[in-house]
């Protein structure tokens, strides 16, 4: 059953996601590539709303996930699913709040799976790079945003906000298809 | 404070979640530590840290210690649910225009424009997540193992984890029975 799915699936990214801004993507391409709720197409514009709307992207691609498949309930069912293993998993270790940050198994775990966390999102960034840098004037763009970002650290809403309008402007003068 | 003030705090922060989760980090700071004197801003870095130290999307990791700090579980509860609530109302707002707008020229190109933006912001997530965790030969070892496995292998990024945090637990295994070792021959 779809919602039985919608629930084991964004269960697991909720569990096995770990670290920064966007743990969720690997898992996410993931989905697109096995269940075909949505294209990997379709996933890069929910990336790209999810940018733009509030919310962790892992919180957004869930709730778009369920609503395109099952409608109001699904969108509801991924979102809660999505979450439920924090909420589960945070209850028990405020618990155990001392105990948990010096078990030496857990700090192990921890020193583990960060760099490996690290090195699925550079692979999603590198898929990414290719799917979506597909002319040279979306290489310029990048290009762009380094160079801004090396003189001065701009904040992701700058980045959106400057690459939507330089999209924006390659359309008007059809430099893009 | 209420169990209502919790979700409405929440709720705000919420709003302002945009790009990537460790936008938390200042909007907890400006609204629980100085507007509303909840949490000291030593907490807040402390939830924090712990919010990227369990399994989980970080922003929601962190409401869920700092309302559990607040209430207890009817706290946590309070500040999921309105952390996460703006998040799910605008998708479900916006599934509807976006299946119109989708195929309108200008949108589609802001997109591609967007798109390119995002490459930026998983490049700035990436080079983050180093700094915290690349130190030294073994770290670079598994970023790079994980990189491979999942770029060219296409593993799936479960199979990825799992491995990781048994390999995690092997590791302190050994390390405890190479130190218990040692301690036998001294």
């Amino acid at each position: 059953m779809i919602y039985t799915e919608l629930f084991t699936e964004f269960f697991r990214i909720g569990f096995f996601s770990f670290g920064g801004g966007h743990a969720t993507l690997p898992f996410l391409y993931n989905i697109a590539a096995v269940k075909h709720w949505y294209t990997v197409r379709q996933l890069a514009d929910i990336i790209a709303i999810s940018s733009v709307t509030p919310g962790p992207v892992g919180v957004n691609a869930a709730t778009f996930a369920g609503y395109s498949t099952a409608g109001i309930a699904g969108a509801l069912i991924a979102t809660v699913s999505v979450v439920l293993p924090s909420f589960i998993i945070i209850i028990i270790v405020s618990h155990l709040l001392k105990q948990f940050r010096e078990n030496k198994y857990v700090q192990s775990v921890i020193y583990v799976i960060k760099p490996v966390s690290c090195g699925l999102l550079a692979a999603v960034g590198a898929e990414m790079f290719v799917n979506n840098v597909n002319n040279i004037f979306g290489f310029a763009l990048l290009a762009a945003l380094f160079v801004t970002n090396i003189y001065k650290k701009r904040k992701p809403a700058f980045f959106l906000a400057v690459s939507a309008f330089a999209g924006f402007a390659a359309g008007f003068f059809n430099l893009i298809n | 404070m209420t169990i209502y003030d919790i979700f409405k705090t929440f709720f705000k922060m919420g709003i302002i979640l945009f790009g990537g989760g460790f936008v938390i980090l200042p909007a907890a700071q400006a609204e629980l530590a100085e507007k509303k004197q909840w949490l000291t801003h030593e907490e807040i870095c402390e939830f924090y840290a712990l919010a990227r130290s369990v399994p989980g999307i970080v922003a929601p990791n962190f409401s869920v210690f700092a309302g559990y700090k607040l209430k207890k579980i009817k706290g946590a509860i309070a500040a999921l649910t309105g952390l996460i609530m703006p998040a799910f109302l605008s998708i479900v707002i916006l599934a509807e225009i976006f299946e119109a707008v989708i195929h309108m020229k200008f949108v589609r190109s802001m997109f591609w424009g967007i798109g390119i933006g995002v490459v930026m912001l998983i490049f700035l997530s990436v080079k983050e997540m180093w700094e915290n965790s690349v130190t030294e030969k073994l770290s670079f070892a598994l970023f790079f193992a994980a990189f491979v496995l999942s770029a060219c292998f296409k593993v799936s990024p479960s199979a990825i984890i799992l491995t990781a945090a048994a390999l995690g637990i092997a590791l302190q295994l050994k390390n405890e029975s190479s130190k218990a070792n040692g301690e036998e021959t001294e």
